[in-house]
C-alpha cells in the first residue's frame, strides 16, 4: 500500500489532482501558484511532497492522483537521487502517461551538476516525457504552467479522443531518435 | 446534484424530461465507472523490477495501447440525445465557444494590422525622408560645380585683371617720367631763344629754321628706335640745335652713324 495506484480511487468530477514531488519547496510552491493563475473550467488540487511514499496517515483522505511530476533541479544532485529513490515507490500503470520529469533551473548552464545524459537515461527508461523549464524567468513559468495543465486535463479524461497513453510517443525530443 | 449538468443550469425554461433523461444517462455512466473501479481494485497494483524496467514498461504500454485500439473500433459514432432542449443548449454553447475564438483571432489580427499601419506609416516617413536629403545632395553637388566653375573663371580673370592692373601701373608710371623728364628739360635745356644770341644777330647768322627743343629732339629720337629697331638713324636737320646734339654725341646718349655723320641714333639702353 506504500505506492501510488492510478486507479484505486474513483474520481472526482469536473477535478482534476496534480502531484508534484521534488526535494525543493519553494519551487514548488512557485510552480503551484502558477498553474492555478491560469484560465481552465475544471477544479485543480495540487498535492507537493519532497519525496515518496507518501504517508500512509492521510491516505484515504487523499483523492485520486492523475499526474505526476518529479521535478529536478540541475544544480542539486540529491534532488535527482531523491526522484530515482522516489520511482520505486510509484505503480507501474502510472508511467503508461500518467508521469513526466521536470528538469528546472535550466536557465543557467554555468551550474550544471546533473548531466543530460542521465536525465535523458531517465525519461527513456521509464517512458515518460521531459520537460526543461526554468522557472525564475516569468515567461518560462507562464508556459511550464500551461504544458503542464494541458498535461492534466488529457490525464484526467477532460479531453475527449485523447488518452495520456499518446504522451510517450508525441513528446518524444526531437535530438532523441 | 447541479454540478452533474453544468450546460443546463442556465437554461430554465427547459422540461422536467429533459433534465430527468440527463441525470438518468449520468448516473448509469457513474455506475459503470464504479464497476470498472471495482475490477480494477481486485486486480491490485505491481511495482516494477529493478532490472528490465524498460522491457515491462513497454510490454505494458503495448498491451494498454492494444486495449485502446480495440476500444476505439467497437466504439461507433452515438447521438447525444434526441431531445431538443438539451441540443439547443449545447448548441448555444459550442456557439459561444465558437464565438469566443474567433474573436480572440479577430483581436490578434486586428493588433497585427495596426502594428502594420505603423510600420507602413513609418516606413513611408523614413522614404520621404529618404527623398529630401537626395534632393538636398543633389543641389549642394550642383553648388559644387558651379563653384568649381566660377573659381576656374575668377582666376583667370584675376589674372587678366592683374595683368590689367600691372599694365595701367606701368603707363601711368611711364606717364610720370615722361612729365618728369619733359619738365626737367624744359626746365634746363629750352629752346635757344633769338634774345640769348643777340650778338652774334647782327653776323650774318640767321636761324633758317626753327629750333626744336631737346625735349622734341629726344622724342624723334625714342620714336625712331621703338618704331624701327632694324633703322634707328634718324638725319639731322637743320632744326636740331648743335650745341644739343653736341651734349647728346658727349655723353653717350646717342651716337653718330658709323659711315654717315650726317646721322645719328639714341643708344640702346634697353638692350
Amino acid at each position: 500500500m506504500a505506492e501510488l495506484q492510478p486507479y484505486n480511487k474513483l474520481p472526482a468530477l469536473s477535478c482534476a489532482v496534480l502531484l508534484l514531488v521534488g526535494s525543493d519547496g519553494g519551487l514548488q510552491q512557485r510552480l503551484a501558484e502558477a498553474i492555478l493563475r491560469e484560465k481552465k473550467n475544471f477544479k485543480i488540487n495540487i498535492h507537493l511532497a519532497a519525496s515518496l511514499p507518501l504517508p500512509p496517515e492521510r491516505d484515504h483522505l487523499r483523492p485520486r492522483i492523475d499526474l505526476v511530476a518529479f521535478m529536478i533541479d540541475i544544480k542539486s544532485k540529491y534532488s535527482l537521487k531523491n526522484v530515482e529513490a522516489s520511482l520505486a515507490y510509484v505503480d507501474d500503470s502510472f508511467f503508461l502517461g500518467k508521469v513526466c520529469f521536470l528538469v528546472t533551473g535550466v536557465g543557467r548552464v554555468n551550474y550544471c551538476s546533473v548531466e543530460m545524459n542521465a536525465i535523458r537515461n531517465l525519461g527513456e527508461v521509464y517512458c515518460s516525457p521531459v520537460l526543461f523549464c526554468e522557472l525564475e524567468v516569468e515567461g518560462s513559468q507562464v508556459a511550464t504552467a500551461q504544458r503542464l495543465l494541458r498535461m492534466l486535463e488529457i490525464c484526467a479524461g477532460h479531453v475527449p479522443g485523447v488518452s495520456a497513453l499518446s504522451f510517450s510517443s508525441l513528446m518524444r525530443n526531437c535530438a532523441d531518435d | 446534484m447541479a454540478e452533474y449538468l453544468p450546460e443546463i443550469t442556465n437554461d430554465s425554461v427547459c422540461p422536467v424530461d429533459a433534465k430527468e433523461e440527463l441525470l438518468n444517462e449520468c448516473e448509469s455512466i457513474w455506475q459503470k465507472m464504479e464497476e470498472c473501479q471495482s475490477k480494477l481494485k481486485v486486480q491490485g497494483g505491481k511495482t516494477l523490477p529493478k532490472l528490465d524496467t524498460t522491457l515491462s514498461l513497454l510490454i505494458t504500454r503495448v498491451k494498454a495501447l492494444q486495449a485502446e485500439y480495440n476500444q476505439w473500433q467497437k466504439r461507433t459514432p452515438e447521438i447525444i440525445s434526441n431531445n431538443p432542449d438539451v441540443l439547443l443548449a449545447l448548441g448555444k454553447e459550442e456557439l459561444q465557444k465558437t464565438k469566443n475564438d474567433l474573436e480572440m483571432v479577430l483581436a490578434t489580427v486586428q493588433s497585427k494590422n495596426e502594428q502594420l499601419e505603423e510600420d507602413l506609416k513609418r516606413f513611408q516617413r523614413e522614404q520621404q525622408w529618404q527623398e529630401e536629403q537626395e534632393q538636398v545632395v543633389a543641389a549642394l553637388s550642383r553648388i559644387e560645380e558651379e563653384m568649381k566653375t566660377q573659381t576656374e573663371q575668377l582666376s583667370r580673370k584675376r589674372a587678366l585683371q592683374q595683368l590689367q592692373n600691372k599694365m595701367s601701373k606701368v603707363k601711368s608710371y611711364k606717364e610720370g617720367l615722361s612729365n618728369a623728364l619733359g619738365e626737367f628739360l624744359g626746365e634746363h635745356f629750352p629752346i635757344p631763344e633769338n634774345g640769348g644770341s643777340t650778338k652774334k644777330k647782327k653776323s650774318f647768322e640767321k636761324p633758317a629754321v626753327e629750333l626744336i627743343t631737346l625735349h622734341e629732339i629726344l622724342e624723334i629720337l625714342i620714336h625712331k628706335l621703338m618704331n624701327t629697331p632694324h633703322d634707328p638713324y634718324v638725319t639731322i636737320n637743320d632744326s636740331f640745335w648743335p650745341p644739343y646734339i653736341e651734349l647728346l654725341l658727349r655723353y653717350g646718349i646717342a651716337l653718330r652713324h658709323p659711315e654717315d655723320p650726317n646721322r645719328m641714333r639714341l643708344e640702346a639702353f634697353h638692350m
